[in-house]
């Protein structure tokens, strides 16, 4: 028989002789109650971490580079045969804007790209791409052609032209693609923060003197495919010009990315056939373009002549 | 119950049992002449064939009637076991009757630990139910906390270049139908989704025919049909999936870094130079590898001899995927290329592969033979080469019968890989059963060598055949 169970109990509740002291704080932590408290905690701090890696693991590596550079890298193709004052002249047009904006600059040369036997208009898509490369953290990338010139410097196409709620407001929308009567028009309902391509229309369609392009992904895509080979090798009339209208017309992944806004925002003709609307350079507008100055037996020096007068005098009134 | 109450008759009450005869059970046709005699007597046998008379059946059928019930006692006393000793032992021990005693210690036991055997044979009927019934495919389906079978489609293109430039014989539908079971089984058994898409030639336009460059619309439907699925697996008539015990997740989805490969230069029959080295390019694109990781592989093409093929790849749902399926087909390139572009997408993507950079850093390949081996005929008539040809002894995962309809018998190269297919997967009870027939077939033959051997030989494929 085992002996009976005193009844009178001890005052004090045994204490379990370990050869360890434990502290009482940490004592009272391992009782049972608590314990549970710990493990949970443990295992919802693991659960934690778990979640934050998985998120992290999207969002890492070179989509969070872009936008920590410089906002707007001008990129403007520069003929090796071409009068090199004139050439000089125009580098400083844009690195006078760069400079006043925090922009950047790229001037190469149209011979630099391995164009085999297409014209050499076709370097400015090679060089936009080569622009990428260089200035992977910049956020938009703004081909401005060698005809073309800034007239007014003040004005800062990131923020005036190139933020989501600008580009809703000035996007044209439901607008042929090819004047005057295309049946692929451009997209109604697309979101300033989704464009990736900004362009205009002169009176014969989508021009390439000047553009944008957001710096990305979909921009390789779209370079890549507009600079493919069957294109440069296809006589379109007018090359480059007509193979983008050609691609913007028949892959709808392009034209989704694509907003058209009137062509004075930033590819006013000087001269030459503008859009009949809203081309046409006035005073105040950003760019003066003079299309098709360096082909034939014309000169841009001579035709840019009257407006480099007018941008030297504001430079002195801006300096005195 | 009438017929319960013995009638009385003049001379007194009958017994019924004494005078009737063994045999009236069952008997339902009434009984003429009694034992007994005169008609007027009534006997029990008498009154119950009257009243089964009446009725049309008899009302009652005395038991311990037939052999068993009149000697049941006799025989089993001489049986060696006794049901009689039982009680004289007393409180059911089996003294001295060991295996009695070894089953009733068995059973003691079991009641005592019948909460952790009752555990046991739970999870055992769990386990059984789990694979009897559709729950293991839901659960291989479910993309939360299962297999994730919901996240892969395969896309079969039944009735290739059928339609209105060619008629479909007998053989024709054989194959289609073997080739859509055979995908069928595969994407049940492991919670797929199966999108058969009709090939057939179609006008597209109304001035042009753009035969077989449907994939790409075929591959965008699919898409918009299954809103959840990541992967979409391209899968010609003529394949035939030889493992369906292979999941795609872990043959291929699961070891993706291991097994497919970004630099072309591994394996490169259309000798594409790689990495691309203009220097307008950025370093991704013009690294060896893309960027190396296996989030940005969007696309899975095997390699045959000729380069590319499309017999058998997969896709991923993603806007690179948009793209690629966008600028795929261009009425430019169609118009300039499609006389020269015979395998139509195939050489399409081999051309764009080359000539547009932003592709390559997303497309890897993968070594034929895991999901696209050849059968001998295809890439070299013998059939061993390691890179392309099937391997029995490897267990390959999918044959593609490319080319088949180009003078080779597309049906019987069908029927023997599926044959052989059923023959490698057969289950131990199967394997048992033909180890058997083979082994009696054998000793046979070794009896009547020489003569019969090819007949024997014939004998046995039909065999197999019918595993």
């Amino acid at each position: 028989m085992p002996p009976r169970k005193t009844s009178r109990p001890p005052p004090y509740a045994a204490r379990n002789q370990s050869s360890i002291p434990i502290p009482p704080a940490l004592r009272n932590l391992l009782r049972r109650d608590k314990l549970r408290t710990i493990v949970l905690g443990f295992l919802g701090f693991l659960t934690i971490i778990w979640l934050l890696r998985r998120m992290g693991g999207g969002s890492g590596g070179a989509a969070a580079v872009i936008g920590s550079g410089a906002p707007v890298v001008i990129v403007t193709v520069i003929d090796p045969r071409a009068n090199s004052a004139w050439v000089e002249k125009v580098k400083r047009n844009r690195e006078d804007y760069a400079s006043r904006h925090g922009y950047a600059t790229f001037f190469p040369n149209n011979t630099d790209y391995p164009l085999k036997s297409s014209p050499l208009s076709w370097a400015k898509v090679p060089a936009v791409r080569h622009a990428m490369a260089l200035n992977p953290r910049a956020t938009f990338f703004w081909y401005l052609d060698s005809t073309a010139l800034i007239m007014n410097p003040s004005i800062a196409i990131h923020s005036h032209l190139l933020t989501p709620a600008r580009l809703e407001k000035l996007m044209i929308v439901n607008e042929p693609v090819v004047p005057p009567d295309s049946v692929i028009k451009t997209f109604g309902n697309l979101k300033g923060d989704r464009i990736d391509v900004v362009v205009t229309q002169d009176k014969e369609g989508i021009t390439q003197s000047s553009f944008v392009v957001r710096n990305g992904e979909w921009a390789k895509y779209f370079l890549d495919a507009w600079f493919d080979p069957i294109y440069r090798s296809y006589n379109f009339q007018k090359a480059e010009a007509h193979a983008l209208e050609h691609i913007v017309q028949w892959h709808g992944t392009i034209l989704a990315k694509l907003a058209l806004v009137p062509q004075n925002l930033f590819n006013s003709y000087a001269s030459g056939p503008a859009h009949p609307k809203n081309g046409q350079y006035r005073e105040g507008d950003l760019v003066a373009v003079f299309p098709g100055c360096d082909r034939d037996k014309r000169n841009c020096a001579d035709e840019m002549q009257a407006f480099f007068d007018v941008l030297e005098g504001k430079n002195k009134d801006s300096q005195n | 119950m009438s017929s319960r109450s013995p009638s009385p008759r003049p001379g007194g009450w009958s017994s019924p049992g004494l005078n009737t005869p063994y045999d009236t059970g069952g008997r339902t046709s009434p009984m003429r002449g009694y034992a007994n005699g005169a008609s007027q007597n009534v006997t029990w046998a008498s009154a119950q064939a009257r009243s089964a008379e009446v009725k049309g059946y008899t009302a009652f059928n005395p038991r311990n009637q037939g052999f068993f019930g009149r000697h049941f006692r006799r025989i089993s006393t001489n049986l060696p076991f006794s049901y009689a000793e039982k009680e004289k032992l007393g409180r059911g021990r089996h003294q001295g009757n060991k295996p009695m005693q070894i089953l009733y210690a068995l059973g003691r036991n079991l009641w005592r630990l019948r909460k952790p055997v009752g555990l046991v044979l739970f999870l055992v009927l769990g386990v059984i139910l789990f694979y009897a019934t559709p729950l293991h495919r839901v659960y291989r389906r479910s993309a939360l906390f299962g297999g994730g079978g919901s996240k892969f489609v395969i896309i079969l293109a039944a009735n290739q270049g059928g339609g209105v430039m060619e008629w479909k014989g007998p053989r024709e539908w054989a194959i289609e139908r073997d080739s859509v079971k055979n995908k069928k089984k595969y994407t049940q058994k492991w919670g797929y989704d199966l999108e058969i898409v009709d090939m057939s030639t179609k006008k597209r336009y109304a001035h042009e025919w753009r035969e077989s460059w449907e994939k790409v619309d075929t591959i965008r439907n699919a898409m918009r049909k299954y809103p959840h699925a990541e992967w979409f697996w391209w899968l010609d008539t003529n394949t035939f999936i030889m493992e369906p015990s292979y999941s795609l997740q872990s043959h291929i989805f699961k070891r993706l870094q291991y097994d497919t490969y970004r630099d072309i230069n591994k394996y490169n029959p259309l000798n594409i130079s790689h990495p691309l080295t203009d220097e307008y390019l950025d370093p991704e694109t013009r690294s060896l590898n893309g960027d190396g990781k296996i989030d940005s592989i969007n696309m899975i093409v095997p390699q045959d001899c000729g380069g590319f093929n499309l017999g058998s790849f997969f896709v991923r749902r993603s806007v690179w995927t948009d793209r690629l399926l966008d600028i795929w087909w261009d009425p430019v390139g169609y118009e300039q290329k499609h006389m020269e572009w015979e395998h139509k997408e195939q050489d399409a993507l081999e051309y764009m592969y080359t000539n547009q950079p932003w592709i390559r850093p997303h497309v890897a390949f993968i070594n034929q033979r895991k999901i696209n081996s050849f059968p001998p005929g295809a890439c070299g008539e013998k059939g061993d080469d390691p890179q392309i040809h099937y391997q029995e002894k490897d267990r390959d995962f999918l044959v593609n019968m490319a080319g088949c309809e180009w003078g080779r018998d597309c049906w019987a190269e069908m029927y023997n890989y599926r044959q052989l297919s059923n023959r490698l997967n057969r289950n131990p009870w199967e394997k048992f059963k033909d180890w058997i027939s083979d082994s009696i077939k054998h000793m046979k033959e070794s009896k009547k060598k020489g003569k019969k051997d090819e007949k024997g030989k014939k004998d046995e494929k039909a065999k197999k055949g019918n595993h």
